[in-house]
């Protein structure tokens, strides 16, 4: 039937004369027939040629529907049968085609040929190309439609991918259009124009004029327009990469575009965007790209001669040497080698081509010398090698400058220690190349033509021959002049300082002013003075960090053991006394300067901590594969596949008599440590049931030892690849069987601190501070950090005094004001009213490392991370160290490693099925999500909850599911809201029925007067648990057992917050936060949630301090009294009885509303208050809190936050509105975008609203009143306004949300007062419940 | 900051002077009944047979005030909610004037200072129009060894002589330093309008 149409369609058209609406009914005839024959009978019925030959003519000859017809029937026929495209071709269809396009007479026609054009050019691409289809394609897309748009490009990415050198001409004529389509707006044409002009890019790599022709069209301009301003900001993750690869080309021949780049400040845009990406941790890859494009260009920099036209070469290299600061410090602080060595390599270039007095002044700006020896403490030996021919040229551009600032910053001793280990790596190793195989080689990642890629560049002996030949020239040099030897000086000078600190540690400071400013003098002189000039090499090697922690220790470090030390409580005293002393040298601004002497301090360990790079290697199990999406943290460990783990056969050592030989091969999970495997291997190869020793088996591998601290898999690991930094594990590994051997421990190793370390508990269960109960003050004073740890390796002192530091400074407060105390006690102060703490510490944030927190980023990146590949460093920082890294980076570990604290989880039966209990619960209370969903329902649970009874239902639907490791959410009774909405909702409306007046939570509960105030405690210094005394058990209708209750509900809700991801909205203080973390409070805590009282009571308490002290002395002072008033008021005269103050019926003692305070009795009387306060008085309610996290996780994994951090995770961000773009972070969708006028005044509005209105409109829109860590950015879903569809009047509407997906949508008002109003009313009227949407 | 409203009048009788055992406030039911749980609750409502610390306080203030020439008292019965009387100081544009102070004191008073305002309208640069007034000493500056006599000290202190450099009223204070005589009138204008 088909063949019989198309033979009267090949008639019809074969009638020359016929009209041409014969013509085009034939054609459209044609058409059909053509796209719906199956392509055999086409094959067979039709004549290919006839049709070629005749279509053409009608396409450039016909008039009106005609060439529309032919040119579809041409784009059926490619499309069916693709081998003609090659025939009509041949009879100049493509041609025609061209000419149509360009004619542009006919947008239907233009479209038309479009896609005839798209058919062909899939099958002859080169022929196309020739016809300059490419530009043609082009000529009409701004009056294309959107799918004939992507169509067009789609044509001219067919063309220009992979075509001949020859043709390359043919397709740069594309290119001033595809430039054009860069300003486009529609992401996708930026994106496939983009890749277009990036292969054109790379098809004309090699050939300048061709990139010439490139540059005329704008392309730089444009593609820098796009960055420029903050543009990169808002570019998707696809289109960066896509520009920074164009320009990279492009930079990367063409001389005239590098020239261009430099005019329009490429630099400080690329200034930007490094210091943007190197802060963030998914920012590796553009880093790279970033680093790469940098060195492109300098490439025709230094093509380009070394003298002529001088003086432009120089502005660019000044720009350069611009970044050449911010290079080293990403490189310093880069976790990634392939970053550090393209930073090296950039590096090397800069100063390959700079002039040896503009090198000089780099030095002192930038410090190169102390930035290679930190990259030649790296074990990669790309990196190495690189550094070392940065070094050589250094030397050689100025020799004599150069190898002083080497000396002095330890490049010449790494050299030395590079070629020691290299010459014996060359004689013992020479057989063992193999593990070099798995670091990949770097080196030709950044030439672009380099043809081979495997093999690596560096030849065996390359680095030792390169060491020597620099270490020869330092011999050179050393025979000609001695220069002065600074080094020795430092130490000289460290020492010197150390023991005048030790000698003025005898006498008391306050007793002597001339001592007290000697000590000041000599303390400016060495931290403020000195330090900041003195290289980091000869900062760590003078040993200044062991030296301090030893002063500071009372000789406790360096000792290591406190076995001599009879009088604890003295040694206890004389610590602290050193730590105030210290803290008050250390904080102290001198004069002149800004900066803190302990800020300097810090700054220098953290910079000697980044030299001891191999210290903390990152361990990750095979290249590439690190694509962890930054945002989606999985909370919950999901169990979709089998977790990885090593077959290992344990073995029994060969001299081990005692045990019996375990047979079998042991499946071992990554996460398990030898003390795990011991627990099961103990009762098979056990003999005798006896030995209760802690440790009783030893196992090794290969004769090595394992450490007991680290996984067994992770010692595997280390052992295996021993020499190596950062390692990367075959995919061989494991499938191999390992061998471990074991015996039993025969060292009965107690430690000799333990029993040092219970005197001390028992010492520290008697004072009061919360100082000495502080693990970085029993560090200090046992002299050693807790834990396993490797006591030789070189970050060791290092981590001990940053860890003694921050608590320092962490303490500052309560240091510096227990002098003041002391002072006043002695006389020296006279006035209660000064009692002042003049000091602040140093921020947190100045204790951070950039180094190990992107190493802990990079690690997290790991696929088997979650599985328990967590190397024990990491461990071990977040444990002992946490304030060395991030707080974005520890969140992450908290939330990838939180799973293994569990509490109520089925994590010990391996296929996680739920237990049949928990699913015949209550079947009534909830339901489980339809079938449908099954995915999202085994993760989550609803569960209702009525709204008039909050507390109760959230307390039984707590009790019950608290610690399910399902996602709790919640139905409100009655109501039709589900989803994420409700259960935010839910959140924070019973965060505020626990903040209500008259529950007896709070401190202040009893104390308000203001009815009015809708009935919440306010405390503009955080909720703080109210005392409640041990004897009575209710007052005024509360019972305590209601409030213990309230406090576990507090504790469920707390917990379950952070697990889900949810937000309260419940002010609580930070002492609050620090009883959940942890930490003991103390006297000096009370001033932070109750100012008047804390401060009468520290006044109190330094009037106890003088009576004690008066009493010491008592002959020198024979006016007892007039000293030991209460500012001028004798003490009875307050008419204090031991009552709690604000709680009447809070009796301290029995019968303490009868007794009054006196002098003689206000000891007891401070010490009663702050206990009662702090503890005895909330301890119940404390506990209750604490059992009822730790039923859902173990309470004490949070303690690598702190306070404000702990506040930040449970209460959101709070004030990250004002400070963050809104339009940046809002979507608009459905018939709106950025410009539209309401959402104009939409954004208006929300910008002038007050903070309760924004609380309002977060409600309204999300269901909780604050956003989540990380403000607007970081809400998920994003905020999205769409537009209300609404039929009559606009201005009657009302906008409505959707808070599941964080929906609003919004009737376009037809004013923004109108806007306003509206809001306003849906905000107040649509809180408190769920029926609006 | 209008507190007087939120107070309703104590059904329990006020044992002036009586220190100590005297209480007979019959307070077993305590200030709990006060509905919304916001009222001060009358001293002795604990036990019944013991004042409370800051009641004891406030007694021993009251006795010492007896003996100076500042007349300030309870008001009815509620031992935490006083009156006050100041008389405008001679020489000053307030003379003449009897201006009220209510005085409030915390449950844990002398650790918290008593709140003091203004009942009668005032022309002063540190004091507002709801009789709010600004005093160091009844803020940052307080010590519970001070007294409700030395709080009434200072505020005739500011009434003779105004701080105008850290004021409540900002206008007050630049006619003040501006246009003393303009200030003088006006407030001695006031002083006769609410004052008398």
């Amino acid at each position: 039937m088909a063949a019989e149409v198309l033979r009267y369609v090949q008639a019809a058209l074969a009638d020359e004369a016929g009209c041409a609406d014969a013509h085009a009914a034939a054609l459209a005839t044609l058409c059909d027939a053509l796209a719906f024959t199956h392509p055999d009978v086409l094959l067979a019925a039709v004549d290919v040629a006839y049709f070629a030959a005749r279509l053409p003519a009608f396409l450039a000859a016909g008039q009106n529907d005609l060439p529309v017809f032919a040119a579809r029937a041409i784009a059926e026929a490619v499309d069916i049968l693709p081998q003609w495209a090659a025939v009509f071709l041949q009879h100049g269809a493509v041609e025609a085609l061209r000419d149509r396009l360009l004619a542009a007479d006919n947008i239907e026609l233009a479209e038309e040929c479009l896609r005839a054009l798209d058919e062909i050019s899939q099958e002859c691409p080169d022929e196309c190309l020739r016809l300059g289809v490419a530009a043609a394609a082009l000529h009409l897309f701004d009056f294309l439609s959107a799918s004939k748009q992507k169509m067009a490009l789609k044509i001219v990415t067919q063309l220009v991918q992979e075509c001949d050198d020859a043709d390359v001409p043919k397709a740069m004529e594309a290119a001033p259009a595809l430039c054009n389509l860069l300003q486009s707006s529609d992401n996708s044409i930026l994106g496939s124009a983009l890749s277009c002009l990036g292969m054109l890019a790379a098809d004309a790599h090699g050939k300048a004029e061709h990139m010439d022709r490139l540059c005329e069209s704008k392309v730089v301009d444009t593609a820098m327009g796009l960055l420029d301003k903050d543009g990169w900001k808002i570019l998707d993750d696809d289109t960066l990469p896509g520009i920074l690869a164009l320009l990279k080309h492009i930079a990367s021949v063409s001389e005239k575009a590098v020239n261009s780049l430099f005019d329009l400040g490429v630099c400080d845009l690329l200034k930007q965007m490094i210091t943007c990406y190197s802060c963030s941790p998914s920012g590796s890859d553009k880093l790279e790209m970033l680093v790469e494009l940098l060195y492109q260009l300098m490439q025709p920099l230094g093509t380009s001669g070394q003298m002529n036209d001088t003086t432009e070469q120089n502005a660019h290299v000044d720009q350069l040497a611009s970044i050449v600061t911010l290079i080293t410090q990403v490189a310093k602080c880069g976790a990634l080698s392939s970053v550090c060595y393209r930073c090296v390599v950039v590096i090397g270039n800069i100063v390959e081509l700079s002039t040896p007095t503009f090198l000089v002044g780099l030095q002192k700006t930038a410090n190169l010398s102390s930035f290679l020896t930190c990259m030649l403490a790296r074990k990669n030996r790309h990196i190495v090698f690189q550094t070392l021919e940065v070094s050589k040229t250094l030397l050689k551009k100025h020799h004599q400058f150069f190898f002083e600032s080497f000396t002095k910053e330890g490049v010449k001793h790494a050299i030395g220690t590079i070629q020691a280990q290299e010459k014996n790596r060359n004689s013992s190793e020479r057989l063992k190349r193999k593990n070099n195989t798995q670091e990949w080689c770097m080196c030709f990642d950044l030439d672009l033509d380099s043809s081979s890629t495997d093999g690596c560049k560096i030849e065996n002996n390359a680095i030792l021959n390169l060491a020597e030949e620099i270490k020869k020239s330092f011999v050179v040099v050393k025979a000609n002049k001695k220069s002065p030897h600074r080094f020795g000086c430092v130490i000289k000078f460290v020492r010197d300082f150390f023991a005048r600190l030790n000698r003025h540690a005898l006498t008391v400071l306050t007793q002597d002013p001339d001592l007290c400013k000697e000590l000041s003098d000599i303390s400016r002189k060495f931290l403020s003075d000195e330090l900041p000039s003195t290289s980091t090499f000869a900062f760590a090697k003078s040993g200044s960090a062991k030296y301090l922690v030893d002063y500071l220790s009372n000789r406790a470090y360096l000792k290591s053991n406190l076995n001599n030390c009879e009088d604890l409580t003295e040694q206890l005293k004389e610590v602290q006394h050193r730590l105030q002393k210290f803290t008050h040298l250390a904080l102290k601004v001198s004069n002149g300067s800004s900066v803190k002497p302990l800020g300097i301090l810090v700054d220098k360990l953290l910079d000697a901590l980044h030299m001891s790079y191999e210290s903390f290697p990152v361990i990750l199990s095979d290249h590439g594969q690190r694509t962890r999406e930054s945002t989606m943290i999985p909370l919950r460990h999901s169990r979709t596949q089998e977790s990885e783990s090593l077959d290992i056969k344990f073995v029994k050592a060969r001299r081990e008599k005692v045990l019996r030989s375990y047979g079998g091969v042991l499946p071992v999970s990554l996460s398990s440590k030898p003390g795990e495997m011991e627990a099961i291997l103990w009762p098979v190869i056990c003999s005798k049931g006896n030995a209760q020793g802690s440790s009783r088996l030893m196992f090794s591998y290969k004769g090595t030892k394992l450490q007991p601290s680290a996984t067994i898999f992770e010692s595997l690991v280390r052992l295996m690849n021993a020499g190596q930094s950062d390692i990367v594990i075959d995919s061989s590994f494991w499938d191999e069987e390992y061998r471990i051997s074991y015996n039993r421990n025969k060292s009965e190793n107690i430690p000799s601190t333990s029993s040092c370390n219970t005197r001390l508990f028992a010492v520290q269960e008697k004072l009061e501070q919360s100082i000495v109960k502080d693990p970085f003050f029993c560090s200090l004073f046992l002299g050693k950090l807790p834990g396993d740890v490797d006591e030789s390796d070189p970050s060791y002192d290092l981590l001990f005094t940053l860890k003694v530091l921050e608590g320092l400074n962490r303490f500052s407060y309560q240091l510096s004001m227990d002098q003041q105390i002391c002072k006043f006690a002695e006389g020296y102060l006279q006035n209660l009213d000064d009692l002042k703490v003049t000091i602040s510490p140093i921020p947190q944030h100045q204790f951070m490392s950039n180094l190990l927190t992107n190493k802990l980023e990079l690690q997290m990146q790991e696929r088997l991370f979650e599985d328990g590949l967590v190397p024990s460093w990491c461990v071990y920082l977040a444990e002992t160290c946490p304030f060395l890294l991030s707080f974005s980076a520890r969140w992450k570990y908290f939330c990838l490693t939180v799973h293994r604290s569990f509490m109520g989880d089925e994590t010990s039966i391996p296929d996680g099925s739920s237990t049949p209990d928990e699913e015949s619960a209550a079947p009534d209370e909830e339901e489980e999500e339809s079938d449908a969903q099954n995915e999202a329902s085994k993760k989550t649970r609803k569960h209702k909850v009525t709204r008039d009874n909050i507390l109760e239902s959230a307390a039984s639907m707590m009790t019950k599911h608290g610690s399910s490791t399902k996602t709790i959410e919640v139905v409100f009774v009655g109501e039709v809201g589900t989803g994420r909405g409700p259960t935010f909702e839910f959140y924070s409306t019973v965060s505020h029925e626990l903040q209500r007046l008259g529950i007896g939570m709070w401190r202040g509960d009893n104390n308000a007067r203001k009815a009015g105030e809708a009935g919440f405690v306010r405390s503009s210094f955080g909720l703080f648990p109210q005392p409640w005394s041990s004897v009575g058990t209710s007052t005024r209708g509360i019972e305590l057992s209601d409030v213990v209750k309230k406090f576990k509900l507090l504790g469920h809700v707390v917990a379950r917050a952070l697990l889900d991801g949810r937000i309260l909205d419940i002010p609580l203080s930070k002492a609050f936060y620090k009883i959940m973390l942890g930490q003991e409070l103390d006297i000096y805590d009370i001033p932070s949630f109750d100012p008047e009282l804390g401060k009468t009571v520290l006044e109190f308490q330094a009037l106890v301090k003088r009576k004690k002290f008066l009493e010491k002395s008592s002959e020198k002072t024979p006016n007892r009294n007039a000293d030991l008033s209460y500012k001028n008021v004798r003490l009875e005269d307050l008419c204090l009885d031991f009552t709690l103050p604000g709680n009447p019926d809070y009796e301290l003692v029995p019968g303490g509303s009868e007794k009054i305070v006196t002098l003689e009795n206000l000891e007891e009387y401070v010490n009663l208050i702050v206990d009662a306060t702090l503890k005895s008085g909330i301890v119940k309610q404390v506990e209750a809190f604490k059992s009822a996290v730790n039923e859902v996780f173990a309470l004490k994994t949070l303690r690598m936050f702190d306070e404000e951090e702990m506040e930040r995770i449970l209460c959101g961000e709070q004030d990250s509105w004002a400070s963050s773009k809104l339009e940046d972070h809002i979507e608009f969708e459905h018939g709106y975008d950025a410009s539209s006028p309401p959402i104009k005044s939409f954004l208006e509005i929300l910008r002038e609203f007050e903070r309760e209105d924004q609380r309002a409109f977060l409600q309204f829109t999300t269901g909780a009143p604050q956003l989540p860590l990380g403000g607007l950015a970081s809400l998920d879903p994003k905020l999205t306004v769409v537009r209300k569809q609404c039929d009559g009047n606009i201005d009657n509407e009302l906008p409505s949300v959707n808070t599941c997906r964080h929906f609003i949508k919004l009737p376009p008002y037809s004013s923004k007062e109108i806007m306003l109003m509206k809001l306003k009313y849906a905000l107040a009227e649509g809180l408190g419940s769920f029926h609006l949407s | 900051m209008s507190s007087s409203s939120s107070f309703p009048g104590s059904r329990f009788p006020f044992a002036a002077g009586g220190a100590g055992a005297g209480a007979s406030g019959g307070g077993a039911g305590g200030g709990g009944g006060g509905g919304s749980g916001s009222s001060v609750r009358p001293w002795g409502s604990s036990g019944g047979t013991s004042v409370s610390s800051s009641g004891k306080r406030i007694q021993k203030e009251l006795l010492d005030l007896n003996a100076s020439d500042c007349s300030a008292g309870p008001k009815g019965d509620n031992l935490y909610h006083w009156l006050s009387t100041i008389i405008g100081p001679q020489g000053s544009p307030y003379e003449g004037g009897i201006f009220f102070l209510d005085i409030v004191f915390p449950l844990d008073y002398p650790f918290k200072p008593p709140m003091v305002t203004f009942k009668t309208r005032i022309y002063h640069c540190n004091v507002d129009s709801i009789g709010a007034v600004s005093l160091e000493i009844l803020k940052d500056g307080w010590s519970p060894a001070l007294t409700i006599s030395k709080v009434l000290l200072a505020i005739k202190g500011i009434i003779t002589n105004p701080d105008p450099y850290n004021p409540l009223v900002e206008s007050i204070a630049r006619l003040y330093l501006t246009d003393r005589a303009k200030h003088d009138e006006i407030a001695a204008e006031w002083t006769l309008r609410f004052a008398r």
